[in-house]
Parts: C-alpha cells; sequence; structure tokens
C-alpha cells in the first residue's frame, strides 16, 4: 500500500550555512564544502563493513575508496543521512509515478510490484568495461557460429566439442530449425550475459539467448538516476546507454532484405506478462507495433496484423513470447498466445523473428560448460571472459561430487531462469538439502552445479543507511546483418537482503545504475 | 493503427466520460444536501440512480428522521457510486479500466498522459472517503472531476491528433451519448414537470446560463429537454455529442465519409438526422420518451457497428488488395 506521502511531491529549499539537497550530486548552486574522502566504517559509511571474502566496488580492502569511486564516495560522504533518504525516495518516487514494474509469478494479491531501486550507482572504469566488452563479443560470435552449426552440419557435434546428446535432448532445441535459412546468420539478435565479479576479476555466470529481460529497468534507472545527481553524472563522464532502442530498432531492420522501411513489431504475451513493462517500453521507445498473437494472422506465407484500416504486413518481429508459444501449427498447439502459420512464414523467408527459434539450446545451463570450448574450436581464440567453474550432474562424477559438497554449491535446473528451482547450499536447510539430493538423484541430467561465488559488492543505501550488498550485471548485445552493439553499461542486479546472493527482482533483488565512466573525468 | 490498441484507447475514453459523468452527477447533487428538503433529495437520488442504470444499494426512503437519511443513507448512496470496490460502475473502478488500458498502450501513450493518469488512480485509491466528507459531501466528487480535467487536459496538450487520440474522444463521445440519453430519460419520467430538477440537470450539464441567455430564467422543462438535445453548442447536449462523432469518424475513415458511406457515418448521420428533424419543437413527455427510447438504443447500435467496423472486422476483409 503506498501513502499519501508516497505520492505528494517534496520540495526542499537550501538555507543559509546549508548547501541544500545533495549539493555535491545536484545542480545546486551553491558550492559544496571541501569534501571529506569517505573511509569505510566512518561518516556517511559507519555501518559499512568490508569483508575481505568479496571484492568491494566502493572500497579498497584498506576501507579508502578506489579511485574511480574517489568522487561518488566522497559526494556520499558529505551527503546527509536526511539528503541520502531524499534522494533515495526520489528515485523510489519517479519509478512509482512512471509504473516501471514487474509481475512476480505466484502471487495473485501483489502482482504487479514496482521494481526496487537504489539510488546509489555502482562504478566501472572504462578500460575494465572495454574487457568486458571484448569479451561478449567474441562470446556471442561463437555461440551464433555454434546455432548455425547444430543446424546446419554440425561439425560441432562430429568433432566431439559437445556431446550430442546434450544438444538433441534439450528441450530448446527445434528439430524444426534444421536447415531452416536465418537471416545473415543472426540466430541471436539480443543478448543478456549476467556477469559477476570475485576478487579473481570478472566472470560470465550465464548467457541468456531466448528472451532476455531487464533493459528497461536499465534504462530507466539511468534516466533517474540522472535527474536525481545531475552533477556528479556529468562530472564523471558516463558512457551513455540510452540510444539502446534505435540501436535495437537499426540492428533488427538491418536484417529484412525485401524492404528498406520494415515494419517492426514486439511480440508480446500480453498484459500479465512479467515483463510486460517492459515490451511495451521498447515498443514506444522504438516506434514499434506492439502486438500479441491475436492481432495477427498469417495470409499467403506472408504475416499481416489487424489495423483499423485494414491487414498491414509486418516485417520484423521482436517476440518476447518462448518457443513453444510462438506457433501453435508448429510447437505448442495449446498455445493461445502464438500466431497460427507463423513458422511456416519465417522458413519462407517473409519475416524475421528475434531472436530465432531454437535459440534456447545454447544457453542451456549445461551447454554453458562447454562455451569456452566453443570460442576455441569456432573461433580459434582463447575465452576472454572466464567462465564459472561448472559440475555437469549429467556425469557421474559431476553428480558424486555434487551430493558430496552439496553444502558448499549452487546447484541449478539446466532450464531455469529467474532464481527459481535452484539451491544454495550454503544457505539452505537441512530438509532442503535432502529435497533436492532426491531430486538430483531422480534426474541428474537436469542439474548443474557451480561454487557458491564470493560475488562482489557494491555500496547500496537500505534502511536509512550505506551497506553493501551483492551485486551482478547484466549487459545487453544486440547483433544486426553485419554490426554488434553493446550497451556500456547494463542491469545492475542487487540482492537487497542483507548477506543474499539472489540478485533476481522476483526474490527480493533490486536494480541500481551502472556507470561506465571515461578516464577523463570533468570537473565539478 | 493496431486495432486493438484502437479498441483500448476507445474504451479508455469510455471509462473516463463514465467516471466525469458520476462525478459530475454527485457533485451537483451532493452540493445540494445542505439547503434541500429531504424528501427532495431522495427524488434526486431515485433519479440519479436510474440515470445510471444501478439499483441504489440501500433503500431510498425519507423515514420519521430526516436527519438520519441525510447522514447515513446518502453517504452510502454517495460511497457506493465512488469507491465501492462491490460496483463495478463506481468511479474508482472507471479509472482503474482506464489504467489497466492505459497499460496495454504504453507505445502510443505519451509519458505525461500515463503518469497524470497513474498518479490520479494512486491518489484516489488511497484518499479518505470520510475524511472528504466531513469537509463537505461533494468535495471528494468536485476534486475528482478537478483530476479528469486536469488529465483532458494533459491528453489536449499532449497527444499528437491522430488516431489513438481521435478513438479515445470517440469513445468519450459515444460513452456521452449514452450516458446523457439515459440522464434525459429518467428526468423525464420521474421529474414530473418539476422545474427545479431541470434547473438542476441544465447545471449538471453546463448549459444553465446558455439557457438563460436563449430563453429566460423562467425554467420550462420542454425547453429545457430541446436545449439539452439539440442545442449544438452546449457541450453535454446530445447534438453536441453526434457531431463529435460524425467529425471523429471522417478523421479515423475519410473514405468512409464519401457515398456510399460506410455503416459508422451512415449510423453516426442517421442520429444527427433524428435529432434535427424530430425535434425541432418542444414535445409531449410521452413523445420525447419514445423518442429517447430509440435513441438509447441506436447509441448502443453505434458503438456495435464502431467496434465491428474497426477491430472486429472479417479478415478477408482487411486483405490487401
Amino acid at each position: 500500500m503506498v501513502s499519501k506521502a508516497d505520492t505528494s511531491v517534496t520540495t526542499s529549499t537550501p538555507s543559509p550555512g546549508n548547501l541544500g539537497p545533495t549539493a555535491h550530486l545536484s545542480f545546486d548552486r551553491a558550492r559544496p564544502s571541501v569534501a571529506s574522502p569517505a573511509v569505510a566504517g566512518t561518516g556517511a559509511f559507519t555501518h559499512y563493513a568490508i569483508d575481505s571474502r568479496f571484492r568491494d566496488e566502493m572500497f579498497r580492502s584498506d576501507g579508502t575508496l578506489r579511485a574511480a569511486t574517489e568522487r561518488l564516495g566522497t559526494a556520499l560522504n558529505n551527503a546527509t543521512s536526511e539528503q541520502l533518504m531524499q534522494l533515495q525516495d526520489g528515485v523510489r518516487r519517479r519509478f512509482l509515478h512512471e509504473g516501471i514494474t514487474f509481475t512476480v509469478i505466484g502471487k495473485e494479491e501483489a502482482a504487479e510490484q514496482i521494481i526496487p531501486i537504489d539510488c546509489v550507482p555502482r562504478v566501472i572504469t572504462a578500460s575494465e568495461w572495454d574487457h568486458i566488452d571484448q569479451g561478449l563479443r567474441q562470446r556471442l560470435h561463437a555461440l551464433n557460429l555454434f546455432l548455425k552449426d547444430i543446424y546446419h552440419e554440425g561439425w560441432s557435434l562430429r568433432d566431439g566439442i559437445v556431446p550430442h546428446d546434450l544438444v538433441f535432448g534439450c528441450p530448446q532445441y527445434r528439430m524444426e530449425m534444421l536447415g531452416t535459412k536465418v537471416p545473415h546468420d543472426a540466430y541471436v539478435s539480443v543478448c543478456g550475459t549476467d556477469i559477476v565479479r570475485t576478487h579473481d576479476g570478472f566472470a560470465v555466470l550465464e548467457d541468456n539467448l531466448r528472451v532476455p529481460s531487464g533493459v528497461s529497468y536499465m534504462l530507466a534507472c539511468r534516466a533517474a538516476i540522472k535527474q536525481a545527481m545531475p552533477r556528479l553524472y556529468r562530472a564523471h563522464n558516463v558512457r551513455e546507454v540510452l540510444p539502446y532502442p534505435e540501436q535495437l530498432y537499426s540492428q533488427l531492420a538491418s536484417l529484412v532484405t525485401w524492404t528498406q522501411t520494415p515494419r517492426v513489431a514486439v511480440l508480446t504475451p500480453g498484459r500479465y506478462n512479467s515483463a510486460y513493462y517492459e515490451h511495451a517500453f521498447l515498443a514506444g521507445e522504438m516506434g514499434a507495433e506492439l502486438v500479441e498473437g491475436r492481432d495477427m494472422v498469417v495470409h499467403d506465407g506472408l504475416v499481416f496484423m489487424r489495423t483499423v484500416t485494414g491487414l498491414k504486413r509486418i516485417d520484423v518481429i521482436y517476440r518476447r513470447v518462448d518457443d513453444d508459444f510462438l506457433d501453435p501449427v508448429t510447437f505448442r498447439s495449446d498455445s493461445l498466445l502464438g500466431v497460427p502459420g507463423l513458422f511456416h512464414a519465417y522458413r519462407a523467408g517473409n519475416v524475421v523473428i528475434a531472436n530465432a527459434p531454437g535459440t534456447g539450446v545454447a544457453d542451456d545451463k549445461a551447454l554453458y560448460a562447454y562455451v569456452p570450448d566453443l570460442i576455441r574450436y569456432f573461433l580459434s581464440e582463447e575465452p576472454i571472459l572466464a567462465n564459472v567453474e561448472t559440475h555437469l550432474c549429467r556425469s557421474t562424477e559431476g553428480l558424486t561430487f555434487t551430493l558430496e559438497n552439496l553444502d558448499k554449491l549452487v546447484v541449478k535446473e539446466v532450464g531455469g531462469s529467474g532464481g527459481y528451482g535452484m539451491l544454495v547450499g550454503p544457505h539452505a536447510s537441512a530438509k532442503e538439502k535432502r529435497d533436492f539430493a532426491k531430486r538430483l538423484r531422480a534426474d541428474p541430467a537436469n542439474f548443474i552445479s557451480q561454487p557458491t561465488l564470493a560475488l562482489s559488492r557494491a555500496a547500496c543505501f537500505t534502511d536509512g543507511r550505506l551497506e553493501p550488498r551483492h551485486v551482478d550485471v547484466r549487459p545487453f548485445v544486440l547483433r544486426g546483418k553485419e554490426d554488434t552493439w553493446i550497451a556500456p553499461g547494463g542491469l545492475c542486479r542487487v540482492a537487497l537482503r542483507r548477506g543474499s546472493l539472489v540478485v533476481n527482482s522476483s526474490q527480493g533483488g533490486g536494480c541500481k545504475d551502472l556507470w561506465v565512466i571515461n578516464e577523463e573525468q570533468r570537473s565539478l | 493503427m493496431l486495432a486493438r490498441a484502437a479498441a483500448d484507447f476507445y474504451w479508455m475514453g469510455r471509462y473516463f466520460e463514465r467516471a466525469e459523468h458520476t462525478a459530475r452527477l454527485l457533485d451537483y447533487h451532493l452540493g445540494r444536501l445542505v439547503d434541500t428538503p429531504a424528501d427532495v433529495l431522495a427524488h434526486g437520488w431515485q433519479a440519479l440512480y436510474s440515470a445510471l442504470g444501478q439499483p441504489p444499494p440501500v433503500s431510498i426512503t425519507v423515514t420519521d428522521d430526516a436527519e438520519a437519511f441525510l447522514v447515513a443513507d446518502a453517504f452510502a448512496l454517495a460511497a457506493y457510486l465512488i469507491e465501492d470496490p462491490a460496483n463495478p460502475d463506481a468511479i474508482i473502478q472507471n479509472w482503474i479500466n482506464a489504467r489497466d488500458n492505459a497499460k496495454q498502450l504504453r507505445p502510443w501513450l505519451p509519458v505525461r498522459v500515463w503518469t497524470c493518469l497513474n498518479d490520479g488512480f494512486f491518489w484516489l485509491r488511497d484518499c479518505d472517503f470520510a475524511g472528504y466528507w466531513a469537509r463537505g459531501p461533494n468535495s471528494l466528487p468536485a476534486r475528482v472531476m478537478d483530476r479528469l480535467r486536469l488529465l483532458s487536459g494533459v491528453i489536449e496538450a499532449r497527444m499528437s491528433r491522430d488516431d489513438a487520440w481521435r478513438f479515445l474522444v470517440l469513445g468519450r463521445y459515444v460513452e456521452r451519448l449514452q450516458r446523457q440519453t439515459a440522464l434525459l430519460q429518467a428526468w423525464s419520467r420521474l421529474s414530473d414537470g418539476n422545474f427545479q430538477m431541470w434547473t438542476g440537470l441544465l447545471g449538471v450539464c453546463a448549459a444553465y446560463e446558455a439557457y438563460c441567455r436563449v430563453y429566460s430564467m423562467v425554467i420550462q422543462p420542454a425547453h429545457a429537454r430541446a436545449f439539452l438535445l439539440s442545442n449544438p453548442e452546449i457541450p453535454y447536449s446530445l447534438s453536441f455529442a453526434v457531431r463529435r462523432v460524425q467529425t471523429l469518424l471522417s478523421g479515423i475513415d475519410p473514405a468512409g465519409g464519401r457515398y456510399p458511406l460506410r455503416a459508422p457515418h451512415r449510423h453516426a448521420l442517421r442520429l444527427s438526422a433524428a435529432i434535427e428533424t424530430d425535434l425541432q419543437a418542444p414535445t409531449e413527455d410521452v413523445e420525447t420518451g419514445d423518442f429517447l427510447a430509440d435513441f438509447a438504443q441506436e447509441c448502443r447500435e453505434l458503438h456495435n457497428i464502431i467496434i465491428a467496423e474497426y477491430v472486429d472486422y472479417p479478415l478477408e476483409r482487411g486483405l490487401p488488395s
């Protein structure tokens, strides 16, 4: 329930001797006083405890600010608790007013929730980001080649790079895609890769190649933080992520060969979908149509949408519907979300579907373990971004190791997502571990295990004070006819519960802005 | 424009108009609590509920205890129309419906329109009706109308005059036609020649001053009825609404306005002709009642024709040539 105060507009006027709200952050005309740099455990960071097990994004291990976060940390240190609260309230209220929501599956009474946002940005330097950028380009290139390979010649299977049964036994493998020509071989046009950071550096946690979501929250976070701390934002010379929608549009449009002015549509399952806000947001920002299956019809191998002045052809479908539901004629016959005959039109080359059906096979958590080998196989390069050590329970050794170390590992379903169906060993009760072990033994091929990662921690303003919380980041990669474009930033997900490692918004996680800062800084 | 989105805009306009219509009636009626005899008020409530086509949640009868009726029953009767979750046609429910539609229209809806609608929803959801009632029974409907006017203003200022806007406004005027017809029916049936009720209705329809300029301060029910039916300059007259519908249809489907007319254009023309030819002079109550009953049916039919023409048309008809 939102109180009246939540929806009212509060203002604050600087008084003499007071620098005004968030003077270091905003365009308040008063000059900030001489700023004192932050030290963990003192000042505004009194409750900020450095834990040597986790890399801290804000502070070095000795408690002093890192070079990249010096300006941000100092500004926060010089703001009062009330000013920080006002800052946090401002960004939260913006999300509320704009209705930036997600839907929690299985919670009918509070189905639609405002996504929690934290007002303190996470900072990454440009050189660190460039490393991620190169790694993501390499990874997506290899995965696209792999997808083309398994749906055509299958060299990587014949050469034993990936086991046959891992691919053909994967529920996301689509026999119907065998031999299908995909425009410009861009199987994956939109990819969201989860990246974590530990003391050892950045590592890929998982690839999301089907319908990755969260980009709208990344853009909303940026817009909110820009407005909340404009002075600091400007001073940091942050790389811009806001061109994402126009990049998405041009990358999708570049895949069409038969017209220069393609009509792009975002296919959504409808307003009850957990990411509906995002579907509507992206369609609006791209100037694309937001369609549901019932709005479209296939006629003579062409896809049309129903407008007030008749049927109009659609050239590109950015689908946010799973493969299973795309076309009841080809896939699940009970689907009401798709369009009968859509896959036939796709195979005929009369419509572009992004991402292509069947890409889910490459983001299966079991296949994830083979991605470094795929990079070496297809590109003859060493992987730039590391994988997290992964044990496949489908093998006897993997299963034994997992069962013996259940209390130390994170166990995930190979096709799971959203933080559902996983066990975080160190945080699980004895009963949960026993139950999970039964499930493991019953269907070992359905699980993988990874060590519990010491995810890095970033400063968050929570419960009225600055404290560290675990974070990861999901950058978004776009691939069109020739180009690959990566938003310089990403959805920084944060586990808002103290000590929690689960960053999914459906499991108590939130989001924060991620600043990729250029080396040369502007003066305040 | 995507047909489903057009339908959502159309319905959003209808929900706005419904909420505004109820708020307008309540604002007027609750403003009279202070100086109107209880039996006259009760009669007004009956007319109001009849015009809205809803059964009242409590019996509208004035017992010996007129004070109790004023304080308790009036509160219940007003609350039912404003905020009762059991009433699918309450103002808050219409606001929720409009917001649900707007959620599906985010790609077409300017951000300011959405935030204005969304803020209005939070305000209405969290407002303390009893507190407003204590300040003045009509203060909440008046605030609701302020919010709706603000929303209308933002829509007028921010939306381009494309099909999205046209369908939204079309929905408003189709709803207005239906609601105003029902209002005139209820007043014709229940006023029993009571000029005070017609004076009030002219006030509700923002037509009192205009009426006085055309006729005089002496309110004659027959004149007032004809005024609200056929004066094309009064925003809440049937004539005004029909003309707006015709203009909007011409914008949505310019070709449909040329002969042979498409069904919505033809039907709107029929409604216009009915007002202009059948009611040139004040008529007897019975004749007016029959006319209004037929007109109400035609207005419902207009809605069906619009949906059939622009939203649920057969696919074969929509294929490109």
